[in-house]
């Protein structure tokens, strides 16, 4: 893709001339490399774009290169390779300090000598708004986040959430093109942490803003985003809606990532996956050859009777109690493949049962078991479509 | 589990320590305040008084003393502060090569006092390394006509030696403060639109000052109470205040005994003031 550069400032004065809210910008990321030693790369290859006035998320387990990417989109880390553009605006030589892009990080990171008030206001003082405008705008700010009254209380008086809260209305106090989130409620507990998703997507929505949100929680991703980008081993995995990545895994590894899987390994041949539970049905069937069929436990049936098609007669291993469901772990006739049903709490089932599971058609995917293949948003829509 | 009260216990396990320091430092504190207020039973007829405090304000010797002691104290405190401040933000931007600097600063850090003085009486007396350069340059005819930076007025040679010795202890103070998350406020600072001047005044500047105001206010207490420095590379008049000190206690007549105690506790006093100081920058920095 041919760039734009960008002249003097250009973004610095556009986000600084408006302080009526204005839509996100589109953020692209162009064959990104890091690496901390050479010929090491942290991660590789990461093509990336949030359309405008998104909310996507970048999952993926610790370590395996998020906040080394929102790091470069930022301007804090240097890249080996790749560009960054913003609205087709190149940003490689624009130094962090001008990139019209806003980071809230892990760790709150407000500026404890100064109040909350100062540190909403920090990034206007720099960029040399007047002191009206600067307490206008941090009103507009902590009433954004919930927090109109503090403005005068010191950092360290606030508890994990206010902090945080902060943290966010200190960089949307810039009106930045692009919001960057890496894992800012990780320290919180669960309640407060699904108060300040809600947060976060009420003020994505009502300020159209885009953001890149980076978790390794995939219940948060998928509470969160419009669209999901999958990361393993400093490469992107797959990248789809949330809900794609659930029903239709790109690879095993994104499979296994958002969830338990029954995995069974077999070989297509037009839409029958012949394995050793014998011949099942597939409504989606995909290349003929060698794959692993996955299905999950939440999408498998247990059946008074055999009957429905790829219904498989197992003995009951272990039942788990899960509070909201039962996890029933059952064995083959054969003795060799394990499946795993998830049933209502409530239903009479005990180790030692003879049951019939159905593995559906429609919920049954065939995955390769070594190339990963990658799904775009438009492709997951087409499909859709 | 035992059956002595906690307390008891600590106080027992204190004891020894306590011991010396509550025998020997406060008794020998606790004999000083009594000598210097004319406490002096093998002299006949003498009384408690202030007399000796008095007597201290009016000494042209103490009043000189008093000029010395806070000039070289001052100006080896902020000039510790500044250097070693400096030298503690050099090492941290030397990335990969940032431990070995580090560790090189702190080689000066054992080195006792007296070392450090004498090390400068080499290196900045009249017949010192720097007074032969000088001459053998042609900048002086001869090594003797090189300014005198030792045994001078000033206290030149004393502020060298503390500045040595003192600009690597604050560096590492500064140090340890910076790798207490401070990159990381520099970097949300930086995506908040800071340059670097406004990282170093809204950033740094905010997050070390509790750390250099604690070291430099030992520096100060230090610099202040020390004795061995300014005897060796210091002038006998004007002296600092804990050299007068030993030298009115050093008087054959014992009638000096509680200018020199009195000299001694004011001193202390200051020192005193100093380590509350320090204890409340601490307080400070801990929060």
């Amino acid at each position: 893709m041919r760039l734009r550069r960008p002249c003097a400032d250009t973004a610095v004065r556009a986000t600084m001339s408006a302080h009526e809210p204005r839509r996100g910008g589109e953020l692209v990321v162009d064959g990104l490399r890091v690496a901390y030693e050479p010929g090491v790369p942290v991660v590789d290859g990461i093509d990336l774009a949030v359309p405008a006035g998104t909310l996507t998320a970048l999952l993926g387990p610790s370590g395996c290169g998020k906040t080394t990417v929102l790091k470069v989109v930022a301007g804090l880390l240097t890249a080996g390779a790749g560009e960054v553009s913003v609205d087709g605006i190149a940003l490689d030589t624009t130094p962090a300090e001008r990139r019209p892009v806003g980071m809230v990080f892990q760790k709150p990171l407000l500026f404890g000598h100064l109040t909350v008030g100062d540190n909403v206001a920090f990034g206007l003082r720099m960029r040399g708004v007047g002191r009206a405008a600067r307490r206008r705008r941090v009103a507009e700010m902590l009433e954004l986040v919930g927090l109109p009254e503090l403005a005068g209380r010191r950092v360290g008086e606030l508890s994990g959430g206010q902090e945080q809260r902060v943290a966010l209305a200190r960089a949307l106090v810039l009106d930045p093109r692009v919001l960057l989130l890496d894992e800012p409620f990780s320290a919180l507990d669960a309640e407060l942490r699904h108060r300040m998703r809600e947060l976060v997507r009420r003020v994505q929505r009502e300020l159209s803003i885009t953001m890149l949100f980076v978790t390794h929680d995939q219940q948060e991703a998928v509470d969160l985003a419009d669209a999901v980008v999958l990361m393993l081993g400093g490469r992107i995995e797959g990248v789809g809606s949330p809900s794609s990545f659930y029903t239709d895994p790109p690879t095993l590894a994104a499979a296994r990532f958002f969830g338990s899987t029954n995995e069974i390994p077999g070989t297509v041949t037009g839409s029958a996956f012949t394995c050793p539970l014998g011949e099942l049905q597939l409504d989606h069937p995909g290349p003929d050859g060698p794959g692993v069929l996955v299905v999950r436990p939440e999408a498998v049936r247990l059946l008074g009777a055999d009957g429905p098609p790829n219904t498989v007669t197992t003995t009951v291993r272990e039942t788990r109690f899960r509070g909201t469901h039962r996890t029933v772990v059952t064995v083959a006739d054969g003795g060799t493949m394990v499946l795993t049903a998830t049933v209502a709490p409530a239903v009479p089932v005990e180790a030692g049962d003879r049951v019939h599971l159905q593995l559906p058609p429609s919920a049954c995917r065939v995955l390769p078991t070594a190339a990963p293949r990658i799904v775009t948003t438009t492709e997951n829509e087409d499909a859709r479509a | 589990m035992s059956t002595v009260p906690r307390g008891l216990r600590i106080t027992l396990l204190l004891a020894p320590a306590l011991l010396v320091v509550v025998g020997l430092f406060g008794g020998g504190l606790a004999q000083a305040v009594a000598q210097s207020l004319g406490y002096q039973p093998f002299l006949p007829g003498r009384e408690l008084s202030l007399d000796a405090y008095r007597a201290l304000w009016a000494d042209p010797a103490v009043r000189a003393s008093i000029g010395i002691t806070l000039r070289v104290a001052l100006i080896s405190t902020a000039a510790a502060a500044v250097l070693g401040t400096a030298a503690a933000l050099l090492v941290r931007s030397l990335g990969r090569h940032r431990r070995r600097f580090a560790a090189l600063l702190q080689v000066t850090l054992p080195l006792p006092h007296a070392v450090a003085a004498l090390a400068m009486i080499l290196l900045l007396g009249q017949s010192g390394a720097l007074s032969r350069v000088a001459a053998a340059l042609g900048l002086v005819e001869d090594p003797s006509g090189f300014p005198a930076l030792t045994q001078d007025g000033f206290g030149w040679g004393i502020i060298a030696s503390y500045v040595w010795k003192e600009a690597p202890f604050v560096a590492v103070v500064v140090l340890a403060a910076l790798s207490s998350g401070v990159a990381e406020l520099e970097d949300a600072a930086r995506a908040l639109g800071a340059n670097a001047a406004q990282r170093m005044r809204h950033v740094l500047a905010p997050v070390l000052a509790p750390a250099v105001a604690a070291a430099s206010v030992l520096v100060f207490a230090f610099t202040l109470g020390s004795y061995e420095v300014p005897f060796l590379l210091g002038r006998p008049f004007p002296a600092t205040l804990p050299v007068v000190a030993y030298q009115q206690f050093r008087d054959p007549d014992l009638s000096a005994r509680p200018l020199a105690m009195a000299i001694a506790v004011v001193t202390a006093l200051l020192v005193g003031a100093c380590v509350v100081a320090y204890l409340s920058l601490s307080e400070r920095l801990r929060r």
